[in-house]
């Protein structure tokens, strides 16, 4: 009996101690806490103003959607050099989004205005 | 890139409509103005340099509408236009139509001069420059020249 109450006492004092010392989900040190989320897709944005792409050159992971965003007064497209993607005309404040599934460069222009120059760098 | 070279002038990275538009356009001016100097001062001279400049101009805008609406038809794929590409489009058409009137009726005059002309024609002449300038105006608007680009 005396022996049973000591293994007994002994298999609570381990279950509360593995229960004690096991790291906690989504907590960090100092106490901060994250929730879990869904994994979410990446996103960038380039802005037209001023007759020009900014940034003219934009790196980004596979998988990013890109959104270029017209803010001149003047309409303006996007158009990839291989037809990779094209937008329509945007007017002023108009977007146009793409996502880039797989690696590598993508240059592109303005069709209205050829000299109007970026690319998009996939890694 | 040599300038004189025949496929850097035909085959060149940029619209040919931006170029050819400078002589319709140069043209109806100078023509109106020549006739109105020619009414103003009687002098047939200028009559006759008004009627050569206005016909000049309806014929350059032939060459003139098929780039802008090539560029229009290739480069943005025929796509609905909006805004001030709309307006330009508009504004071209109703210009190009007023040119080709006002040659016209200069080109029945000299054909059989017992016909007259109208006494509306400067008139004509005067709206023509108007919508010109217009038209030109959004053209340079849509090309930025005034920006970097």
């Amino acid at each position: 009996m005396k022996n049973s109450l000591l293994i007994l006492s002994v298999v609570i004092a381990a279950v509360a101690g593995s229960a004690l010392s096991a790291p906690k989900p989504n907590t960090l040190r100092g106490g901060a806490s994250v929730s879990a989320q869904p994994a979410q897709t990446a996103a960038a944005e380039v802005k037209i103003d001023n007759f020009s792409f900014s940034p003219a050159t934009l790196t980004v992971a596979a998988g990013t959607t890109v959104t270029w965003v017209n803010h001149d007064d003047i309409p303006h497209n996007v158009v990839s050099n291989d037809k990779v993607f094209k937008s329509k005309v945007m007017d002023t404040d108009e977007k146009f989004s793409f996502t880039f599934a797989k690696a590598g460069e993508y240059p592109y222009f303005c069709a209205i205005h050829p000299k109007m120059t970026g690319k998009v760098v996939v890694q | 890139m040599n300038p004189f070279d025949i496929k850097t002038v035909l085959l060149a990275k940029h619209a040919q409509h931006v170029v050819l538009i400078h002589f319709p356009i140069a043209l109806f001016i100078m023509g109106a103005a020549f006739d109105f100097a020619a009414r103003w001062s009687g002098k047939k001279s200028l009559a006759t340099a008004a009627y050569y400049n206005l016909l000049a101009a309806a014929v350059a805008t032939l060459p003139t509408l098929a780039t802008g609406i090539l560029a229009w038809r290739i480069a943005l794929e025929g796509e609905h236009l909006k805004g001030i590409l709309l307006m330009h489009l508009v504004f071209a058409w109703i210009s190009s139509l007023l040119m080709w009137l006002v040659g016209w009726l200069h080109y029945r005059h000299a054909s059989k001069p017992e016909v007259g002309l109208p006494s509306y024609l400067l008139l004509l002449e005067a709206v023509g420059v108007l919508l010109i300038t217009v038209t030109g105006h959004l053209g340079g608007f849509l090309s930025g020249v005034n920006g970097p680009g």
